[in-house]
């Protein structure tokens, strides 16, 4: 079904191909060796911007060599700049005459910020500039050093809102790239942790970082990554679901094919099944892929808790996926086609209730599940000091007077709560929203054809899932195809010690993560015996 | 060599899609049933054509091995030559375009009987044919894929309608066992191994498997399963409803009836036919794609995918011309129509070919074959 709208839009944009792209401008060429000239020219690319600070100063003996820091006030830590950047280059005790000679100093001895680095041309020089770093260049001399002097505002670490877990660290991801990048390298300490970073954007030269273990990641995904990732070529990345949708396989899927979070733990349990991680400067949002369905459905609480509890959690999860997906259909096919199905004292009191309603059920149903989902939205999106407004009106209107005005019937909003409800428990809002449009299209089809309109609607969903490829991995992976080892992980979750292996498709490189046999077993009599007698002698 | 199909299925997978394809006219209309003189023998006329079909498959499989990453198709033109292997190709196509008509219809029928009786019968098989167009154009991994899962599904809900019923069993309806003599179960035999025929679709998966060497394996495996399947749902209809079983139109779908889950779910058959509705769109799927396929590598063209939307169109438009009505329908699927025409078109066209096989021997037969 999708395969010819997909065609009929990629001929379409085929044939837009080669018209207007935006421009860019960057600076050409490399630095001159005429100090002026470099400060005209930078002040230049900034279009004199008003954070942009350029420094000049005297240095080496009587003040011959001058010299020239350029720093984005707001971007450096001030005091580094001054400590580590300028005190060194003034330094009163230094008698250079030569400006090779300071700049050779400079770059190997004096300048103590923590990185580095040599550039000659003037677009890189700027663009670190730009980033937060401190440029020095010195008169005569056509080569720049770049201090990394980086230090900005930003948001402390703080517990992730958006996935809140009630056991596991309380620790989420932040806007700067740097920190997050921290806060997986502190879960894995092991140098097989291997981050490199790209920058994307033309303007907003977002820098964008990709993570993954070494060894244990397929080489084909982190390659089929870092394709992806270079191919995408435009003006400015501003989150993640930019990335996320020049990347997916199924662009025209109601479904992600790939997983954000904003949980660390999230992040080194999916990097140490073999999968890559994709960090974006500027959002908490961290993408992981390959995603599967399974993973939609899953809490790092369920690892976390007991196995039997995590199980029970994740049991209740897909119950509820399902019935956030076919409940309000279901109602409407039975109380509509299938009345025999339910005893007749429910039946009748069904239609009792219905009585005096003057839709069919499915406009009742589609018009209570708009009623909610604009309640719903309506409640994200209102600053928090009305936000009671709302939940006391929507209680009104959809508890109490909609049934007594006579527009829908009891047993139809308890129906439209429950879904409403089932809905928030899927953990990953990407997928839950999806699910939340289906439903709409699940209820037309059972109020037309009944529960043969939900079969097929199942059925027509099934194709669609089961054709789902996230970066090579079947989306439905383990559950179809079935990959009986992968099963352990998946509806249900095994104990860690029978966790023994990684997921087939993505971690095929090193199948195993723990030694076998790890299960505790209560000590055998013999060495129950040993330690009764230590535990006597102890007494003795 | 062009490739028309891609994809590659495990064992398992075809496995699943066999047991589905085989499990569709049990429990929608039970053909075999209806033509039952002496019913208490049912399960032993089930068993027999169980037993019979099994040579049937293997000798679909050895002959498909023999030509590693060739379907039936195109080694009939290797085997025959040009035009009579076309023409082979062209009539197993017909007879799988057949069925695809006749199980559309008979979900159609059992819906408008049972279920719906006022949407059009039109309404059922165009959205069951649409979906499994739609499967069958993504490829054989998909239409396993979703037989896997398919599966499962419909092995739960036979379960279940297998168990519930437990109350009404009476098992004394099964004496006396071969009172009449072994003669009268020659037809209701004959229909099964008929509809165990249809496995000539084989023919065309073969090649696309992972592993051939697990063919011949899992195919038995799929005919025994889906025997004892059938043995074991004839014992609980004749057990439920004792010899009035063979008067009952469709059989299955009354013993969903009985169930009743607590006092509070009453009768559970729409979710039954709600598995139905799953095993027959997978079967479509397997036969519609199996037929595509067929008919490109026939004609030479590079993609089946085009031609599956019109072939499931057709096999729709002929599932509402062939029959005039559902007794029309009945009558078709007793042995002495469908099992004769089965026999006819499966073991005729086997037989040719394997002849064929065996006169050319050891023949160099072009590239691609081995052993």
């Amino acid at each position: 079904m999708l395969g010819m709208l997909r065609r009929l839009l990629s001929r379409r944009m085929r044939r837009r191909q080669g018209s207007g792209q935006a421009e860019t401008s960057s600076v050409e060429g490399r630095i001159s060796s005429k100090l002026p000239v470099n400060r005209e020219r930078i002040k230049a690319a900034f279009g004199n911007s008003a954070d942009l600070v350029l420094r000049n100063l005297q240095a080496g003996a009587q003040g011959k060599i001058s010299a020239l820091v350029v720093h984005m006030d707001g971007l450096v830590d001030k005091r580094q700049v001054a400590e580590a950047v300028i005190e060194q280059i003034t330094d009163i005790d230094l008698k250079w005459d030569n400006p090779r000679q300071a700049y050779a100093d400079l770059k190997v001895r004096l300048l103590s910020a923590s990185g580095v680095e040599e550039v000659d041309s003037l677009d890189k020089f700027i663009t670190h500039v730009a980033g937060g770093h401190s440029g020095v260049l010195i008169d005569g001399v056509e080569k720049g050093l770049v201090c990394d002097t980086r230090g900005w505002e930003q948001r402390g670490i703080d517990e992730p809102t958006t996935e809140a877990t009630v056991r596991g660290p309380k620790e989420g991801f932040v806007e700067a790239l740097r920190t997050n990048t921290s806060l997986l390298r502190r879960r894995i300490m092991g140098s097989q942790l291997w981050i490199e970073e790209m920058r994307i954007g033309r303007i907003s030269r977002t820098r964008v970082a990709i993570a993954h273990i070494a060894g244990v990641a397929n080489d084909k995904i982190v390659q089929e990554v870092r394709d992806r990732l270079r191919r995408i070529d435009v003006d400015a990345i501003h989150e993640s679901g930019n990335i996320e949708e020049y990347i997916e396989d199924a662009p025209f899927s109601l479904f992600p094919t790939t997983l954000r979070t904003e949980r660390p733990d999230k992040v080194t349990g999916a990097l140490l099944e073999g999968r890559v991680a994709i960090l974006t400067d500027g959002t908490p949002f961290v993408l992981i892929v390959p995603a599967t369905f399974t993973m939609f459905l899953t809490s790092t609480e369920d690892y976390y808790e007991r196995y039997f509890i995590g199980s029970a959690l994740r049991l209740l999860r897909v119950a509820s996926f399902f019935i956030s997906l076919t409940l309000p259909s279901l109602y409407v096919a039975v109380t509509t086609f299938h009345q025999e199905m339910l005893p007749t004292p429910l039946v009748l009191s069904i239609a009792a209730q219905r009585e005096g309603i003057p839709f069919p059920a499915v406009i009742e149903a589609l018009l209570m599940e708009f009623v909610f989902e604009t309640l719903r939205e309506a409640g994200v999106r209102l600053p928090r000091v009305v936000g009671q407004a709302v939940s006391i009106i929507g209680a009104l209107v959809i508890g109490d007077a909609a049934i007594r005005a006579g527009l829908a019937s009891p047993a139809m909003i308890m129906v439209v709560a429950f879904t409403g409800i089932a809905s928030f428990a899927t953990p990953v809002f990407s997928l839950a929203i999806g699910v939340r449009l289906l439903r709409f299209l699940m209820t037309v089809l059972a109020g037309a054809l009944g529960l043969f309109g939900i079969v097929a609607g199942m059925f027509a969903l099934l194709i669609h899932l089961t054709c789902l490829r996230s970066f090579g991995v079947p989306f439905l992976e383990p559950l179809a195809p079935i990959v009986f080892s992968d099963l352990k992980d998946a509806l249900l979750r095994a104990p860690w010690w029978a966790l023994r292996t990684r997921p087939q498709f993505t971690g095929k490189k090193a199948p195993t993560r723990q030694a076998p046999g790890l299960r505790p077993r209560p000590p055998s009599p013999e060495e129950e015996e040993v330690h009764h007698l230590v535990g006597e002698e102890g007494g003795k | 060599m062009s490739k028309v199909e891609g994809g590659k299925i495990p064992g398992r997978q075809l496995m699943a899609v066999l047991v589905l394809s085989r499990v569709v006219p049990m429990t929608v209309a039970f053909p075999m049933m209806t033509e039952l003189q002496v019913p208490q023998d049912a399960w032993i006329a089930s068993l027999l054509g169980t037993l019979l079909s099994i040579p049937f498959v293997l000798l679909v499989v050895r002959l498909g091995l023999r030509f590693p990453d060739k379907t039936i198709i195109e080694y009939s033109e290797l085997l025959l030559g040009k035009y009579l292997g076309k023409l082979v190709g062209l009539i197993l196509i017909w007879y799988w375009i057949s069925v695809v008509a006749d199980v559309a219809r008979e979900l159609g029928e059992a819906y408008t009987i049972a279920i719906m009786p006022e949407t059009p019968i039109l309404v059922f098989m165009t959205v069951t044919g649409f979906l499994a167009a739609n499967a069958a154009r993504d490829g054989l991994e998909v239409v396993g894929r979703m037989g896997e899962n398919g599966v499962w599904v419909v092995l739960f809900f036979l379960i279940v309608m297998f168990v519930l019923p437990y109350d009404e069993m009476r098992f004394k309806n099964l004496a006396p066992v071969l009172a009449r003599g072994v003669r009268p179960l020659a037809a209701p035999t004959g229909t099964v191994v008929s509809f165990f025929l249809q496995f000539i679709v084989l023919g065309m998966v073969l090649p696309y498997l992972n592993r051939p060497k697990d063919a011949a394996r899992y195919s038995v495996y799929a005919v025994l399963a889906s025997g004892l399947l059938m043995t074991w749902l004839t014992v609980v209809l004749v057990a439920v409803f004792g010899p009035t079983v063979s008067h009952l139109a469709m059989p299955a779908f009354s013993l969903s009836r009985m169930i009743s889950i607590a006092d509070f779910l009453e009768r559970i058959e729409a979710i039954t036919m709600g598995a139905w509705t799953l095993s027959s769109a997978i079967k479509l799927a397997l036969f519609l794609w199996a037929s595509a396929v067929g008919l490109a590598q026939v004609f030479g063209v590079s993609r089946f995918q085009p031609l599956v939307y019109p072939l499931g169109a057709i096999a729709i438009a002929f599932g509402i011309l062939f029959f005039e009505s559902n007794l029309d329908l009945q009558r078709f699927l007793q042995f002495k129509n469908l099992g004769v025409y089965s026999l006819m078109v499966t073991l005729g066209t086997m037989g040719v070919l394997y002849l064929a096989a065996l006169l050319r021997g050891r023949l160099p037969l072009g590239p691609g074959v081995r052993r």
